[in-house]
């Protein structure tokens, strides 16, 4: 119960960090599953199941207020099963949780109206006390129950249902392997839809060869991400060559 | 209509409205007015300060209430330091919505690429393969990499915005903007294409055997599927994977439908052992 109380606490304040401070950027899975994982006393899993989230949802943001999958929850769910459960058990509730909290997100994104609707009373008032009031203790209520809520069933009730997945994934090693693969293949949705907010037929070369660089140098990522800004800054250079900076 | 004279702020003033913005900057988000209220609670200290007249004030009190939208990280405090400055000089509530409104769309175009997709996607991919690697400094390295330089760039950007005041459209008008963009593009594009196939994992253990007569002798060949890819192009697997989510995102599919996609692909195939 009490790491129920824990994961829920950790889920509303990751979850606030985005909505203000972005001091640890903890909505993302890498860190929300690195803190379950201390919370619940397992950091390697919490890395393995963060890590393993955060790859496949690297380019994934809520551009504008877009629906995403609640990768959050997920991660921190996923680190609690997987802990009890193996990576393959946890890896496989996280995705699901994931994708069933992006309606609960819709609902709570809606709900939010009653803040701008006081917001507007008081200004009618000129009551600026009672408005600040309401923005620090109440508007990051919805925000942040929407997500601790959910985590603190399923963490305080969800035990049997972790024993039986477990207990079928023994029973049945081709579903593990079909969960491991999948997990490979995820992070794919990451880098496409980085490439789709970016002009990739415009300047293909740069994609290229970042590829040589990996797939035929076997650079290290840092050492990519250095040629990265190296080559960029070159073109710039060059393209504005004489002109004032 | 026009404020009186202008009213001069203080530093205290000022950091009031930064640290209401740090704290509270997208509180209460909703899709009927996004961060209208986080927005209107930050610049609540400079409206009291340049508006002492209480029916002045609550206007300009209703009128941040309006719609607003842009990157929390970059773009936002460069609005409010902006605002602040206007506010100083006595601008109309007129000019002040057009500000907000005139550079919240832009902003949040650039912020959301440099911020989020790019410097976000290139501290993440690395701090995830260490943890994955079971290194406990991945995910601390990310928290350093972003406690300290979002903080920096948040508190820059608003004293900045607030000195430059109404050049501030200028400032930014002249190219900066297209050029940091096109800067953080260009290395985006060398990461994700050298990271892709670094992080997206897909293999085959597909093998082919034959029977052949070598010499007379009956032997069997075995080769693997896996080998001949990698002789015609390393990753093979792994592009083609991501160019298919590519491809599909651009047709319009949303990332939820894509990934039941991939899931599909990679639990049939890993299932009946034809991926690995």
């Amino acid at each position: 119960m009490l790491t129920a109380i824990l994961l829920a606490l950790w889920a509303y304040l990751c979850i606030y960090d985005i909505l203000g401070p972005v001091f640890f950027l903890g909505f993302r899975p890498l860190i929300a599953g690195f803190g379950a994982g201390i919370i619940v006393g397992d950091i390697q899993t919490g890395m393995m199941i963060g890590g393993t989230l955060e790859l496949m949802a690297l380019g994934v943001y809520t551009y504008g207020g877009a629906t995403i999958p609640d990768f959050t929850v997920g991660a921190i769910l996923g680190t609690y099963f997987g802990k009890t459960g193996g990576f393959e058990v946890g890896i496989s509730l996280a995705i699901p949780a994931a994708l069933l909290l992006t309606q609960v997100d819709v609902l709570q994104r809606f709900l939010n109206f009653v803040f701008v609707h006081r917001a507007d009373a008081f200004a009618e008032a000129g009551d600026e006390k009672g408005f600040m009031r309401m923005m620090w203790w109440t508007s990051h209520l919805i925000w942040g129950l929407s997500r601790a809520i959910p985590v603190f069933l399923a963490v305080a009730f969800g035990d049997q249902a972790v024993q039986a997945v477990s207990n079928f994934f023994d029973k049945n090693p081709w579903f593990n392997k079909g969960i491991s693969v999948t997990g490979g293949i995820l992070p794919a949705l990451g880098f496409a839809m980085l490439l789709k907010i970016l002009p990739v037929s415009t300047f293909p070369a740069f994609l290229l060869l970042g590829f040589v660089l990996y797939a035929y140098l076997k650079v290290p990522l840092v050492g990519i991400a250095i040629a990265g800004v190296a080559i960029a800054l070159v073109y710039q250079q060059l393209k504005y060559r004489g002109q004032e900076a | 209509m026009e404020t009186t004279a202008s009213t001069k702020l203080t530093r205290s003033d000022l950091m009031r409205a930064f640290w209401r913005y740090l704290f509270l900057n997208q509180l209460g988000w909703n899709y009927e007015r996004m961060q209208s209220v986080g927005y209107c609670a930050a610049i609540l200290p400079i409206l009291r300060k340049t508006r002492p007249d209480p029916e002045d004030f609550k206007e300009a009190f209703i009128t941040n209430l309006n719609f607003f939208n842009t990157n929390p990280v970059v773009g936002y405090p460069l609005i409010l330091g902006a605002h602040a400055a206007l506010e100083e000089s006595g601008a109309s509530l007129e000019t002040t919505e057009g500000l907000k409104v005139g550079l919240m769309g832009p902003l949040a175009g650039v912020g959301d690429t440099i911020v989020w997709a790019l410097y976000n996607s290139i501290i993440m991919s690395i701090g995830s393969v260490m943890a994955l690697q079971g290194n406990v400094m991945g995910p601390i390295l990310v928290i350093l990499l972003v406690f300290f330089p979002y903080l920096g760039v948040r508190y820059w950007q608003f004293f900045w915005a607030y000195r430059q005041g109404s050049n501030l459209i200028g400032q930014l008008g002249g190219g900066m903007i297209e050029r940091i963009t096109e800067l953080a593009t260009l290395v985006g594009l060398v990461v994700i294409g050298g990271f892709a196939p670094s992080i997206v994992k897909v293999t085959t253990p597909l093998e082919w055997s034959r029977d052949v007569t070598v010499r007379g002798e009956l032997t069997t060949q075995t080769v693997n599927i896996q080998q001949q890819l990698d002789a015609i192009l390393p990753y093979m697997l792994p592009l083609l994977v991501t160019w298919l989510a590519y491809w599909l995102l651009k047709r319009g599919w949303s990332p939820i439908r894509t990934i039941l996609v991939l899931t599909a692909i990679g639990f049939i195939g890993g299932a009946l052992g034809i991926l690995g």
